[in-house]
């Protein structure tokens, strides 16, 4: 019986982030090949509902209900997952490259002296049952494939829209519930307070799509207009460095470099001139318009679809355009 | 306090890095402190005029030294470098072993690293050091208040949807990132001193390491280069018809809304 293929399904307030259900198709698809089974492993309290809209995605979930997982630390979760995993012994583990997941999976990797591949963009299985994870290096100027030693599980964290979640995914998963009994002297940090971003908007890395300006925005009043159409797009807004600087918008809305990578379907910069920091954190946008009254901006050659024109005038009509297009749908 | 901040040099962001062939990359000549590392210097430094105590750079890397020196002229006290033929090619969790294996009888109270370097994007040594160490970590923070008295830290931590606060016992090792703090410029007159100050070389072996306690977990089995994007389709139209065409071909061409 081949071990199991894992996948850490993140929830906020109830509902499973997206990328676990994009995760637990990747699963799926491989599990194909090796014949594994898939799994969720769900820690939080109150797991009923997330639980139940896993069901279709994995063979199995682990359920693990304690009131010390909420909020997330890595000292409860990493030693219920690793004696979780000794238990299990499972071929691979998944996760989402998010906060808890870059914060918990290089630490997990190393209690159990495993290889973990962080930030991937991609994930291949062999029919050999042979895991290749993509990665971008140096900001995405090149990407490295990344093969795993002989210890397991394997371990990835993987970026939004790596992969499609299956339209018709056809499992029907058994709940295994986990007694977790945590020891308290393990439990060092403790969460004292969270502020909630302004605005019911996805964070950047978490949106389908973007809408961005850089400083061809001129004031930071003006990004009313982009927020109109991120509206009308149910989109998120993001920024550059420039602006971010200037104090025009907050940090956590940077795209680049020396911000947030983003992996949306779909992300359009308006007065962004296309400086090397921020088109590394696009590289893997799948779709990128562009527009800027510069015919030369640098941003052009990475888009693939541009406009040489004005944001003022283009932004609000393409807002009008949008609203008018979805209300006759 | 006793403070370690582990650095790293990494290619200039606007450095060129091109695939040459499967197993080697080819990458401009133009080094500099990873920016996360020197946000963690900062933080290191600005506890000390704080509290007291010493600011030790560390890094591991057989060629270069440009974040220790970087370090020292922005006021650290001491450097340390770990080089070994035996590094070449380690992954991340050989580093974090190194890197350990000399902190672990050392009387620190805070170790600070960057959030990731810039050249492999990773973010695997900090929380891996950590576990090494048995001590806690956080993973990008951007606030940080230490009470020296009760050997705790009150920190600022980003997630997806807002700001969460924690307090974390010492001694523990936190990542940095961009908003903690804004690295100062070292003096001219500093830059050149460091130039010249002496930097502790360690190998494993000094260490009490063999080469078997850096092989590693994962490997680069191929270098490829980005995905390329079509050329760009410039809607050339006079508006408002281009706006018209945009929407047409992101719901039709792209179906990306």
């Amino acid at each position: 019986m081949p071990n199991e293929i894992w996948v850490l399904a993140e929830h906020r307030e109830g509902k499973v982030k997206k990328i676990a259900f994009e995760l637990l198709s990747a699963g799926i698809e491989f599990s194909k090949k090796t014949g594994q089974e898939v799994a969720a492993l769900l820690l939080g309290s109150g797991l009923e509902e997330a639980a139940k809209s896993l069901t279709l995605f994995a063979d199995k979930i682990y359920v693990m209900d304690a009131p010390s997982f909420t909020p997330y630390t890595s000292d409860a979760y990493l030693a219920s997952i690793a004696s979780l995993i000794k238990e299990h012994q499972p071929s691979i583990l998944l996760g989402g490259a998010t906060s808890t997941g870059k914060d918990l999976f290089p630490r997990l990797a190393m209690h159990l002296q495993t290889g973990y591949a962080p930030d991937c963009t991609g994930l291949t299985m062999g029919e050999d049952g042979k895991l290749i994870a993509r990665r971008p290096l140096f900001g995405g100027k090149v990407f490295a494939e990344m093969a795993f030693s002989e210890a397991r599980p394997r371990m990835a964290t993987v970026r939004n829209n790596a992969f499609l979640v299956n339209e018709s995914p056809g499992k029907s998963a058994k709940i295994v519930p986990v007694s977790s009994q945590i020891d308290p002297s393990l439990l060092k940090k403790k969460v004292t307070g969270f502020e909630k971003a302004a605005g019911a908007k996805l964070d950047i890395t978490e949106a389908d799509i973007v809408v961005a300006a850089g400083r061809g925005i001129k004031a930071p009043e003006n990004f009313k207009i982009i927020e109109d159409l991120a509206d009308a797009l149910n989109a998120s807004v993001g920024t550059t460095r420039a602006t971010v600087d200037e104090g025009w918008r907050d940090l956590k809305d940077q795209i680049g470099k020396s911000g947030k990578n983003i992996s949306a379907k779909l992300y359009m910069a308006f007065g962004i001139s296309g400086a090397i920091h921020h088109i590394l954190g696009i590289g893997t946008c799948k779709t990128v318009v562009a527009v800027d009254t510069d015919p030369n901006a640098l941003i052009f050659n990475y888009a693939d679809y541009g406009i040489a024109g004005d944001l003022f005038q283009i932004v609000p009509a393409l807002t009008e355009e949008l609203k008018k297009v979805f209300s006759t749908e | 306090m006793e403070i370690y901040v582990l650095v790293k040099q990494v290619p200039d962001p606007e450095a060129i890095v091109k695939v040459k062939s499967d197993s080697e990359l080819e990458i401009e000549n133009k080094y500099f402190t990873s920016f996360f590392d020197e946000i963690a210097i900062e933080a290191g430094l600005k506890l000390k005029e704080k509290t007291g105590g010493k600011v030790t750079v560390l890094t591991v890397d057989n060629r270069r030294v440009d974040a220790l020196r970087r370090g020292i002229s922005m006021g650290a006290d001491d450097a340390v470098q770990i080089a070994d033929p035996a590094l070449e090619g380690a992954d991340q969790f050989a580093l974090a072993r190194t890197l350990s294996a000399y902190l672990k009888d050392k009387p620190f109270d805070l170790i600070l690293t960057g959030r990731q370097a810039m050249d492999d994007d990773a973010g695997i040594v900090g929380p891996a050091v950590a576990e090494c160490l048995g001590i806690p970590h956080i993973h990008s923070i951007i606030g940080l208040e230490v009470d020296d008295q009760k050997k705790e830290a009150k920190v600022l931590r980003e997630v997806e949807n807002g700001k969460e606060s924690l307090t974390c016992p010492l001694p523990a090792l936190f990542t940095c990132q961009k908003g903690l703090n804004a690295p100062r410029i070292p003096l001219v007159m500093n830059v050149m001193k460091a130039m010249k100050a002496q930097i502790k070389k360690l190998d494993l072996a000094s260490l009490g390491l063999g080469p078997s306690d850096v092989s590693p977990y994962i490997k680069i089995e191929k270098y490829v280069p980005p995905p390329k994007r079509p050329p760009v389709k410039m809607i050339k139209e006079d508006f408002p018809e281009n706006v018209k065409t945009l929407v047409k071909l992101l719901r039709e061409e792209a179906k990306v809304i």
